[in-house]
């Protein structure tokens, strides 16, 4: 027995010396990457940056269904958990945004690819370092736009451990300083990102123009309409608030950008001659014509559930939570006729009798074909079957119209007709649209797009140049140049409006324009904030049409023996579930400060309102 | 056997339960803080759930306010331990904000304060009549802050005692640039069909200053209408 110890001791003893090569010690890992290796492969890069592209933030962007339903472009109709969205009011945090964690990693990116990546060629480096600082300015821009003048921190901070932390309490610049920083760091990097001029989904010299583009425009608007208002909103240190003599100087840099883009290798998507399938498509079938900068989804890799959660009812694939964006009526009446005239829908005439149509969706007739590209209305089709949408009938009893909806959807009326539509609108349901719209723009078409298993996989466009053309036609009419006109006018070729459909540029026609080209792509909320009207658009009054969402319900005409008998008429309604009306209050136009960011820093400046 | 493992599981229970004795037994704050927002002593109508003041409280490592809303007649209370409290006017109010003029407050029972605001404007002399179908008010607004201006002056008819900027049926602009201030101002709303029925409406007339966010309201009227 004693003999088998000794043995086991001195098998031990001799295999431990035998390892005497140091080396062994010093083996590359095989499970994580230096920095160096990292640095020096630009493979590895790119796929970091693909994490910091997948991190480029938005408030109501990005699919992002439950931010749609909290402006006046639509209300929640999915979930009750959900119903917080219709009945709330603009918290003074709303939309607070202070992602430093995120600038952090980009500002020590930036430094490791200078110091480390020795093996790259110039070329290599200089266009992932643009890809770096463009999307640093984009956090940046997301929260200036957010937030006013925030820190600029473009280096690690590093605590020393002396005891002081001062040099790491950055105070907050300027709101015009971070907007020039904004402005500097695209036109140093624009033409090192002209490598990827092809590519859609990284930075590329029009992305960079593009942002140059948006941001400017914020800029100058600022600086305009804040000192418009009655009381500017502002700070004394500039912290908030841009003064109004650098407006113009704004408005020709957005121009100047817009005008390049346009220049260059992009045109309007103009494909299908059906006007409103064409824009539809121009968002659904990835156009590399549009779009100048989009987050691309793919099958089986990234998908997102945007359809999955706003299919049209009847159409949905999966077995839970459709259809929770319903579109407001403020919305589809923004959308204007054709001929020009304003486009309020005509459901009752002037003595207040309801007008009758033959079809139900003869009401939307002759309207921006953007309506149908944007929005589906009873009548209408998706994936090329009719949506069934019809909220009840109208019997006519003692000279009036009764109004009768049924219990479940799908039902048939006693004459053996459809009563309400198995699409509804249905007020008070769940899953089903409260306001008598559904969402097309950006709803996925493809093959169980609607089901979680597949879900979609169109992409999200982040700058496109149906906006550039508006941004241009602002920043033109701002600066009382005739060329806006040709801008607006392009675009509304493009929906089916005739050439030259407009003679004078007003301020109204721009905004409207923009609401009804960019609905739902995360515009409006910040559109309104810049043009300093989000209080008066939003004002929380609860009989306003555009701070409630309003919903229009149609009605199948039961009168027999009467010329109007199974004709429709559209009633305008409130619906039950949305609670309170949009309150916007001046609080909002800067979001505030968190109160751990001020604990921690004693340099910051509070918000005005905060 | 059984008894055996009844046993063990009495125990061990009552060891578990024992053993979280520790942690939620703070007492509820206990003392209530109340009051309301004055100007010369008299309470300032206000938007219910609009305004407010933060209170906040010295000798801990990480701070955050404690945020105290306001009624529509001016009152406020809160729930609270006893200790040192400062209390700050913030903006976003029909007042002054005075951030770093903080009051003390200490509360070491139920504490009655009453808080002084420097609003823009404030309405006086307010009397409301009604006259078949129209209420007529008559106000006097009085300016206070002399840099202040006057953005919008309007009378308010609701159905509720809530009634203001957001909550109401009926909301009628003044003539701003006819206002005089110290003088009596009259404004007048007809009672939309939906009110007619109703025993009571409630009235109210507000002023709101173009650098604030807020308006500043007279107290709430009923009016009976039957």
């Amino acid at each position: 027995m004693k003999k088998i110890y000794i043995a086991f001791a001195l098998f031990i003893g001799l295999t431990m010396n035998s390892c005497k090569h140091d080396d062994w010690f010093y083996r590359e890992s095989k499970n994580t990457i230096s920095d160096e290796q990292l640095w020096n492969d630009p493979n590895l890069i790119t796929s970091l940056l693909a994490n910091y592209y997948n991190r480029l933030p938005s408030l109501h962007g990005v699919f992002n269904t439950g931010g749609m339903t909290e402006i006046d472009d639509a209300m929640w109709s999915g979930t009750r958990d959900q119903n917080g969205r219709n009945d709330f009011q603009y918290g003074s945090d709303y939309g607070r945004y202070w992602d430093y964690g995120l600038i952090r990693d980009l500002n020590l990116s930036l430094e490791n690819i200078n110091t480390l990546g020795v093996k790259l060629t110039p070329a290599q480096k200089s266009l992932f370092i643009g890809e770096m600082r463009f999307i640093r300015a984009f956090v940046y821009f997301e929260m200036v736009k957010r937030m006013g003048g925030v820190p600029l921190v473009t280096k690690q901070l590093i605590y020393d451990f002396s005891g002081d932390p001062t040099p790491l309490q950055v105070p907050r610049a300027k709101e015009s300083e971070v907007y020039d920083f904004i402005y500097k760091e695209l036109e140093e990097i624009k033409a090192d990102l002209a490598a990827n001029n092809s590519i859609k989904t990284r930075a590329n010299r029009y992305t960079a123009l593009a942002l140059e583009s948006r941001a400017m425009l914020y800029a100058a608007s600022i600086a305009k309409y804040n000192s418009l208002m009655a009381a500017p909103i502002s700070t004394p240190g500039g912290e908030v608030g841009i003064p109004a003599s650098m407006a113009t100087d704004y408005y020709n840099k957005s121009l100047t950008a817009s005008k390049e883009i346009i220049a260059g290798p992009y045109a309007l998507y103009n494909e299908n001659a059906d006007k409103g399938a064409n824009f539809y498509d121009m968002l659904n079938k990835k156009p590399v014509s549009e779009v100048i900068f989009a987050k691309d989804f793919a099958l089986g890799t990234k998908v997102h559930r945007f359809t999955y959660d706003n299919i049209v009812k009847s159409m949905t694939e999966d077995n839970e939570a459709s259809s929770a964006i319903s579109p407001s009526l403020s919305l589809v009446e923004s959308f204007n006729y054709l001929d020009g005239s304003k486009g309020t829908l005509k459901d009752k005439d002037a003595n207040g009798n309801y007008i009758t149509y033959t079809n139900p969706a003869d009401i939307f007739a002759n309207k921006d074909a953007r309506l149908f590209g944007t929005v589906i209305y009873p009548g209408t089709s998706f994936k090329n079957s009719p949506v069934r949408m019809q909220a009840g009938v109208a019997v006519y009893n003692n000279g009036s119209y009764q109004l009768t909806t049924s219990a479940v959807l799908g039902a048939n009326y006693t004459d053996g007709q459809v009563w309400t539509g198995f699409d509804g609108p249905k007020d008070d349901a769940v899953d089903v649209s409260n306001t008598g719209f559904y969402i097309r723009k950006m709803v996925s078409d493809a093959p169980a797009a609607s089901t979680r298993g597949t879900s979609a996989v169109n992409w999200w466009p982040w700058f496109r140049l149906g906006e550039i053309y508006l941004n241009a036609a602002e920043a033109a009419f701002e600066l009382g140049r005739p060329e806006g006109l040709g801008y607006v006018n392009s675009v509304r070729a493009r929906a089916g409006f005739p050439a030259n459909s407009i003679s004078v540029l007003t301020n109204d026609i721009i905004r409207n324009e923009r609401r009804v080209e960019l609905a739902f792509e995360d515009h409006r909320y910040f559109d309104l904030k810049r043009w300093r009207i989000a209080h008066i658009v939003w004002d929380g009054t609860e009989t306003d049409p555009n701070a409630v969402v309003m919903g229009l319900y149609s009605y199948r005409v039961v009168r027999p023996g009467h010329q109007d008998n199974g004709k429709y008429i559209y009633a305008r309604v409130r619906p039950t579930r949305f609670r309170r009306a949009r309150l916007f209050r001046m609080t909002n136009y800067y979001s505030s400060i968190a109160q751990d960011v001020l604990n921690g820093n004693p340099k910051i400046v509070r918000n005005p309102f905060q | 056997m059984k008894i055996k493992f009844l046993t063990i599981f009495i125990a061990a229970t009552s060891l578990f339960l024992a053993s979280c004795g520790e942690y939620d037994n703070f007492d509820a704050p206990e003392f209530t803080l109340s009051g309301k927002v004055v100007y010369q002593n008299k309470p300032l109508g206000v938007r219910n759930n609009g305004p407010r003041f933060e209170l906040w409280q010295d000798g801990y490592a990480l701070r955050s306010p404690i945020y105290v809303y306001m009624n529509q007649d001016g009152s406020f209370s809160a729930k609270l331990f006893a200790g040192q409290y400062k209390l700050t006017r913030m903006a976003d109010a029909p007042w002054l904000q005075q951030a770093t003029d903080t009051i003390r407050v200490n509360v070491t029972g139920d504490t009655n304060l009453d808080v002084p605001v420097t609003p823009y404007f404030n309405i006086t002399n307010e009397t409301f009549a009604k006259s078949g179908n129209t209420i007529s008010a008559n106000f006097v607004v009085n300016k206070v802050v002399q840099t202040a201006n006057v953005e919008l002056v309007r009378l308010y008819l609701g159905k509720s005692i809530l009634t203001d900027q957001v909550l109401r049926d009926v909301r009628v602009d003044g003539n701003v640039s006819s206002l005089v201030f110290g003088s009596p101002t009259t404004l007048s709303a007809d009672i939309p069909d939906n009110l007619k029925t109703l025993d009571f409406i409630y009235a109210r007339v507000g002023v709101k200053a173009t650098v604030a966010g807020e308006y500043v309201y007279s107290q709430v009227q009923k009016i009976a209408l039957k």
